[in-house]
């Protein structure tokens, strides 16, 4: 069951390691990037870019982490097919859940009379 | 009449073979050990756990007018450095993210196996949680003994109507333009343990000094001489002690943490205390005037972010906590030469790496929660 890979293959793998790691490392800082320069106001930062579409640049770029790190790092991308799918599919049952909570959470809000 | 036969049978044998193997085991259809496929499926598992803790935070933080605004939640770091929103916590997020990255070379290098390779790897793995884990301890340390938040307890007020604060010394509103003394709704501060003859109001210990610890005293005492207007003000009880030991209190106020409102340090800004038992820890706030006219006195903030706050990041640091365990174990084995002899391209350090990767795509998202949105 010994599973030596030859020289070139790993070569590659190691160098995918650090290509995902200077991903990783990109998206953060530009998270934080974005998130200081809305606290300091950097250039008017604050009032060109409304809350909410840096919250949904601050979500995708989350998914987009989150991605990196199931597919590269836990190596998901490499796996079986019908693994794949039936990790993902359970997810599903998430996005529901968010969005019923969330609707639910606004009601609440109204009932509290605001 | 031969040729649809031979079909026939033909069909017959290939149906057997194919149900023969796949019903008799032996066949992995996912192409993956158990071991690595149930560790997935206790990941699936432990992803819905974490998510209904977040959704939780979500639906609760958006049922409110005003919830703390994260980068003033945690803007110290290391050092007596303060206002420095975010920087500790992307530093803690770095280290999950390097130390998710050794684990994946360690994994690359029991594939090979390399047992010198895997025990180096493994050991920065190793060091990478612990040092998250010291961090951690040190953030809870500082919002708990630091900025006196508990479970219960918010510290960081959060303002759900936009005014002016009230200038009690003088008692009217602070002057036109003055931008300092202006809030908008959603503005977050932190309130200040109260000490008993002075406040703790520490931005002016460390900025003024004697002189002004001092000249707080005497601002304070000035307000509890207008006390008629103040519902639910205690001060009065204090006003002695606050001319007496102002100088003393400021001494232990210094090295604390400036206030995160926007404006700092203000000389006579409005204070009261919270009505609080003998013996009980108090706070000072400020009350404030909307733009309709209304007075109103801007109390702890939503008490539920405390409790949120502690468990998610509690029960995500517990995770941590148990994986540095797991890996030590398994750090050992593989020093001892178990896995060698297993043959199997070390796959237990492949299993627990899954693990140690999940605990760091959850830090993402923790992150996003509570500190980007």
């Amino acid at each position: 069951m010994a599973n030596l890979l030859d020289e070139a293959t790993y070569k590659n793998e190691v160098k995918g390691v650090w290509r995902v790691t200077l991903w990783l490392t990109i998206i953060t800082i530009l998270e934080v990037g974005f998130a200081m320069m809305y606290i300091y106001n950097v250039g008017g930062f604050e009032d060109m870019f409304p809350r909410i579409a840096l919250n949904i640049t601050f979500i995708i770029a989350s998914l987009l982490k989150a991605f990196y790190i199931i597919a590269e790092f836990m190596h998901l991308k490499h796996e079986n097919r019908a693994l794949i799918i039936s990790l993902g599919i359970p997810l599903i049952f998430l996005v529901w859940a968010i969005i019923a909570f969330m609707h639910e959470a606004d009601a609440w809000y109204h009932m509290k009379g605001f | 009449v031969k040729e649809i036969m031979a079909t026939d049978n033909v069909l017959e044998a290939h149906g057997n073979e194919q149900k023969g193997d796949s019903w008799s085991g032996g066949e992995s259809p996912f192409k993956a050990s158990y071991g690595k496929l149930m560790m997935w499926y206790f990941l699936l598992s432990d992803a819905f756990t974490f998510a209904g803790f977040l959704i939780a935070y979500g639906a609760l933080r958006f049922s409110m007018p005003a919830w703390p605004l994260p980068d003033t939640v945690f803007s110290t770091f290391p050092g007596g450095i303060h206002e420095a929103p975010l920087i500790f916590v992307t530093l803690m997020t770095f280290i999950l993210i390097v130390s998710s990255v050794t684990m994946v070379r360690a994994v690359q290098e029991g594939h090979r196996e390399n047992q010198k390779g895997v025990t180096f790897w493994m050991l920065l793995t190793i060091i990478g949680g612990l040092t998250f884990l010291g961090c951690q301890a040190w953030e809870w340390t500082t919002l708990i003994a630091g900025e006196n938040m508990s479970l219960t307890r918010n510290t960081f007020g959060t303002h759900t109507e936009a005014g002016v604060y009230i200038d009690d010394a003088h008692g009217h509103l602070y002057k036109e333009g003055d931008e300092k003394e202006k809030f908008e709704k959603g503005d977050t501060y932190l309130l200040h343990e109260h000490h008993v003859g002075g406040h703790g109001d520490d931005a002016h210990g460390d900025s003024h000094g004697d002189d002004a610890g001092h000249k707080k005293g005497h601002d304070e005492g000035a307000h509890g001489g207008d006390g008629e207007h103040d519902a639910g003000h205690d001060e009065g009880s204090h006003d002695d002690d606050g001319h007496g030991d102002a100088g003393h209190d400021d001494g232990k106020g210094e090295g604390k943490k400036p206030t995160a409102e926007k404006g700092g340090a203000d000389e006579v800004h409005t204070i009261q205390q919270h009505p609080g038992k003998e013996g009980e820890k108090q706070f000072v706030s400020r009350r404030f005037v909307t733009e309709a006219g209304n007075q109103g006195h801007q109390e702890f903030g939503p008490y539920q972010f405390g409790a949120l706050f502690f468990f998610i990041t509690g029960f995500h640091g517990f995770h941590v906590f148990s994986g540095v365990a797991f890996l030590l174990v398994i750090l050992l084995n593989v020093i001892s030469g178990v896995y060698k002899d297993r043959k199997n391209g070390y796959e237990m350090v492949e299993k627990i790496g899954l693990y140690w990767h999940f605990v760091d795509l959850v830090w993402v998202f923790v992150f996003l929660a509570f500190y980007l949105l």
